[in-house]
């Protein structure tokens, strides 16, 4: 029993998956990251939907429509794709000679010289980066529907005492927004967390890619068999890792929701 | 141009992969959603428990673990099940275990509206059936469900989208059988072939804004059907009205 015992503690603490403890980084700073990327452009399309001049208001209700009508994963793997090229070609512009565009084989990039090399942390932004214009359109809708739900007549009231239109935006109507917009953006937050499973598609080696890996049939020469395929159980551990996630953040949610809702609703949703 | 009309041509059966996982996925979905909202709605502790757990661990999860969970789940049990049975070929194909895992995760978000829209219906409409002497399949047939899916339709029109949307991880989580290839493989297959992803992944995002928009279409017609008591909204005029 004791020998069982220390054989899975040390199984269970071996190299390869303290690396695949250590991968849950990658996911923590995906979703914190991608998320307040996601507050911030939910704030930029809000704000543009709401403006007057119609340029603004068509870039920010075409942003939040089309980014909001393709699959995450789509937009996931095509930002960072499309990001890394458009470095590639402004740097083709400058390093390539016509000797080396004309020794390049491959159809991109341009020339050798040009090659932009990604790794892990590059992808990681990368990635938060997609995950923040992804969900950011989601918080557009949510923070544009926040900001139509304050109440007229504190703007009115704001506009009483002599508030210009930038003060009446950043003084009152945002920060009464936040707490019509709160519900919302917790919906936005799981959606997050839920799309931190797809980093291994950007070649980020998380939580995913490593379960794959320790849960694969494990066979030594000199030993055998170790363990036939054990990935289902290394997937349940993460099944129950999201919903463990998503339990945590909607009690910090509620807490939120009941302290930012000191004052303004009578009566907080349980 | 060329090379947009080309896609355009490449990916038209790829998206019939698409449309076939989630049409495959839909009906099945819809009837167990039904259940797990009446049970979570029961008074039955125990199946009150299971359902809002199922519904729970669903909603809370990514798909895309639950494709790997379920997907490895069935592979480990191919030598001592599905084998000797002689079905592994068909349990393991991707076009069963897609719609499987599609069908068992959007039952539970479904099973969310449609609870969110039993708790809505009006309590008096429940007690005049009941003061008629209706029987509980009655009050639940003539009553509750018609009031039920009125309000959940429009939610649900966004679950299919969302549904149809999430078919584009099924392959990547999935193995792909010969040319079986759905929007995302291709697009991805191209974009390794000549690194266009504006072209690619463009082309695949305009297949699926168009199911998009006709999913939402037809479900807005269904809609209208099903709201046909209420006077209906006055039509778009395209000419002015000169005279009064």
């Amino acid at each position: 029993m004791s020998e069982d015992l220390a054989f899975w503690a040390g199984y269970i603490t071996n190299g390869k998956h303290l690396t695949w403890y250590a991968s849950f980084q990658f996911t923590v700073y995906a979703a914190l990251l991608g998320g307040a990327l996601a507050v911030v452009f939910g704030l930029t399309g809000a704000t543009l939907k709401n403006s007057r001049f119609v340029g603004f208001r068509l870039i920010g209700s075409t942003y939040s429509s089309i980014v909001r009508g393709v699959p995450d994963v789509l937009f996931f793997l095509f930002f960072p794709l499309a990001f890394e090229q458009g470095v590639e070609w402004l740097v083709s512009t400058q390093v390539c000679s016509v000797e080396s565009i004309a020794a390049q084989t491959a159809p991109w990039p341009p020339c050798r010289e040009a090659n932009w090399f990604l790794g892990t942390t590059e992808y990681l932004l990368l990635a938060s980066v997609s995950l923040g214009l992804v969900y950011g359109a989601f918080a557009t809708n949510v923070i544009h529907g926040a900001m139509r739900a304050v109440p007229a007549g504190q703007l009115e009231a704001a506009r009483a005492y002599g508030m210009s239109a930038a003060q009446v935006l950043w003084r009152v109507h945002i920060r009464q927004m936040w707490v019509y917009a709160l519900p919302g953006l917790s919906n936005v937050w799981m959606l997050i967390v839920k799309a931190t499973s797809l980093l291994s598609l950007l070649q980020i080696a998380d939580i995913v890619l490593w379960a794959d890996r320790l849960g694969a049939p494990n066979f030594l020469p000199t030993v055998g068999l170790v363990h036939d395929d054990w990935r289902w159980r290394y997937y349940l551990v993460l099944f129950v890792f999201y919903i463990l996630v998503t339990w945590l953040s909607e009690r910090a949610f509620e807490a939120l929701m009941r302290r930012t809702g000191r004052g303004i609703l009578s009566e907080v949703p349980a | 141009m060329d090379g947009f009309f080309n896609d355009l041509a490449i990916m038209a059966p790829a998206v019939a992969f698409n449309i076939y996982f989630a049409a495959a996925s839909i009906p099945l979905g819809f009837v167990m959603a039904v259940f797990l909202a009446l049970g979570k709605a029961s008074p039955n502790p125990l199946i009150n428990a299971l359902s809002r757990g199922y519904i729970y661990a669903f909603r809370g999860s990514p798909l895309f673990i639950q494709f790997f969970m379920f997907y490895s789940l069935a592979l480990s049990l191919n030598l001592t099940v599905w084998k000797p049975l002689g079905i592994s070929g068909f349990v393991l194909h991707p076009l069963f275990v897609g719609p499987l895992v599609l069908v068992l995760n959007t039952a539970a978000y479904t099973a969310e509206i449609f609870y969110g829209a039993l708790r809505a219906v009006p309590r008096g409409a429940i007690e005049a059936a009941r003061a008629y002497g209706m029987s509980r399949t009655q009050q639940f047939r003539r009553v509750v469900w018609p009031n039920l899916i009125r309000l959940a339709w429009p939610a649900y029109t966004n679950e299919v989208v969302f549904l149809f949307h999430a078919t584009a991880i099924v392959y990547f989580a999935l193995p792909v059988v010969g040319p079986q290839a759905d929007l995302m493989i291709t697009a991805k297959t191209l974009f390794e072939r000549d690194y266009n992803a504006f072209l690619h992944f463009s082309v695949a995002a305009i297949y699926f804004l168009l199911v998009s928009l006709v999913v939402f279409f037809l479900f807005g017609l269904i809609y209208q059907r099903l709201m046909r008591h209420l006077p209906a909204q006055p039509g778009l005029r395209f000419a002015p009205k000169w005279l009064r």
